[in-house]
């Protein structure tokens, strides 16, 4: 089968697998249109939403509240968690001290934080991108540190004989030959970022997909619900099909067995 | 050659890891732009002399001088060349020549005009975009040894740099690495398994012995370039290197 034929069977797949979830959708709402709205009424309700604002906020400015956290929450969490990573990767002592407190953090799901940082921060908007950051945090510098450990032995031996200084070693071998690595972990902290910033809206917000779903219960609207939840997963595919280009263009070097 | 200034100097160079006595008083010298092979058997200690010569280990006894001073790789610039393709992956093939230059901050028109010579002795000016994934392995393995002469450096080791290649391209790019030296003045320093391949390449050959190893012979070979195999003269000294190794 020619690479174009396969392209078209492997969309034609991807639509057809869609429709069908649309038509379980369609199914299921239509025994029990009061709990479940259909689509039509979903699409209704998506229209009605940007005739009129909830919070007179637009739709898109709901999406973009909920961006600008993952945004900022993403930004902090690359710089912290590429940087310690790369030093965990490099130093073996880095790594003793550091992991361990990693570790026992890791398996704290970042919601069970939100407490906690209520408690410390109050409700406003640093503490929802402080959660982001931990839900973002963990995986770039996971994989960064693995990645970095695992930098083939040649490439290393080859920037000693050219006598690389560490800056050099680090710049020049093994940060490029890590980056596959860290743009995994990257694409990881996305995702899991886009989820915790859905939770963190859903305690207390005034803006964002999270507070239209909250909204939503709290008016029984069940279309509302629905709306927010589309646009969630939505959003949360074009992040990552973006990221994935991002990351072809980086990593163009790669190849592609 | 014999007025040919002397570039590096290997002095009693002995190395002990506890008991074992790896190399055992080596002294040879290099002119400066000489090309020299050394054959071995294997085992006789060869990646810990060629570690002792790229200052990744220390010998036990002995020193190594390059210019008349202690060989010190802050000061000196000594290349490598492995046996397995070594390559940036991802490093165009030009990056991966400029790397070296770009290490050492040589400034943006030097490295411009020393990638631009090396691509062009290598006849790479179609490929300079192309990614090491993009290659055959004998391209990236030429790409390296682009990357090596495209320094200067003050020795050039080469670990048996051909040892993947069919006889065909080895021929391909034994003619190729003369070319470079030739141009490029640099001095090599070649190992390699293969008395053909030693007899077609080197001015000199230095033979090791089985361990503890120390040199055997040292083998002039005095025949014009291009070499042919078919030679008589080129016969007769492969011969003579030949019978050398049978000897261990």
């Amino acid at each position: 089968m020619k690479k174009n034929q396969i392209k078209t069977r492997d969309m034609l797949l991807s639509a057809l697998s869609i429709l069908g979830l649309i038509a379980v959708w369609f199914l299921v709402s239509n025994s029990k249109p009061d709990f479940f709205p259909t689509p039509m009424a979903t699409i209704e309700r998506l229209i009605r939403l940007i005739e009129k604002p909830v919070m007179k906020i637009s739709i898109l400015g709901h999406v973009l509240a909920s961006l600008k956290r993952v945004v900022l929450a993403l930004i902090a969490a690359i710089i912290l968690g590429v940087g310690i990573g790369l030093f965990m990767g490099w130093n073996k002592k880095v790594r003793a001290a550091i992991n361990p407190i990693l570790m026992a953090l890791r398996p704290i799901p970042p919601i069970a934080w939100i407490p906690l940082i209520i408690l410390l921060f109050g409700i406003g908007e640093f503490p929802k991108v402080l959660l982001v950051f931990i839900g973002a945090f963990f995986p770039i510098v996971m994989n960064t540190m693995s990645g970095v450990a695992l930098v083939e032995d040649m490439y290393l031996k080859v920037g000693k004989i050219y006598k690389a200084n560490t800056a050099q070693m680090l710049r020049h071998v093994v940060f490029p030959a890590a980056m596959p690595a860290i743009l995994a972990g990257i694409k990881i902290a996305i995702s899991s970022g886009w989820m915790v910033v859905v939770a963190a809206e859903m305690l207390s917000s005034k803006s964002g997909l999270g507070f239209l779903i909250n909204r939503g219960r709290d008016s029984y609207d069940v279309a509302l619900i629905m709306v927010a939840m589309i646009l969630i997963g939505v959003v949360g595919a074009l992040l990552s099909a973006v990221f994935t280009l991002i990351e072809r263009k980086l990593c163009g070097w790669m190849s592609k067995e | 050659m014999e007025n040919q200034e002397i570039k590096v100097q290997v002095n009693h160079l002995t190395k002990r890891f506890g008991d074992l006595l790896v190399l055992n008083d080596i002294s040879f010298n290099i002119k400066k732009g000489e090309f020299v092979c050394i054959v071995g058997p294997t085992g006789c200690g060869k990646t810990t002399f060629l570690n002792l010569l790229t200052r990744l280990i220390d010998p036990t006894e002995g020193e190594i001088l390059i210019d008349g001073e202690p060989a010190d790789p802050k000061k000196h610039s000594i290349s490598f060349v492995f046996q397995e393709p070594s390559a940036f992956p991802w490093l165009t093939a030009q990056q991966n020549i400029e790397y070296g230059l770009r290490i050492k901050k040589k400034s943006s028109e030097e490295i411009a005009a020393q990638s631009e010579k090396i691509i062009g002795l290598l006849g790479l000016e179609k490929y300079r975009n192309a990614y090491p994934h993009e290659m055959s392995v004998s391209m990236e393995q030429r790409v390296v040894i682009g990357r090596a002469f495209a320094l200067n450096p003050d020795l050039l080791l080469m670990d048996e740099p051909y040892g993947q290649m069919d006889i065909k391209m080895r021929y391909y790019l034994e003619d190729e690495v003369i070319r470079l030296w030739q141009a490029t003045g640099s001095t090599v320093l070649f190992i390699t398994h293969n008395l053909e391949e030693a007899t077609y390449l080197a001015e000199r050959v230095l033979i090791l012995s089985n361990k503890p190893a120390n040199i055997k012979a040292n083998i002039n070979v005095d025949l014009p370039r291009p070499r042919k195999v078919s030679d008589p003269e080129f016969i007769k000294i492969r011969k003579e290197i030949t019978d050398m190794i049978k000897w261990w």
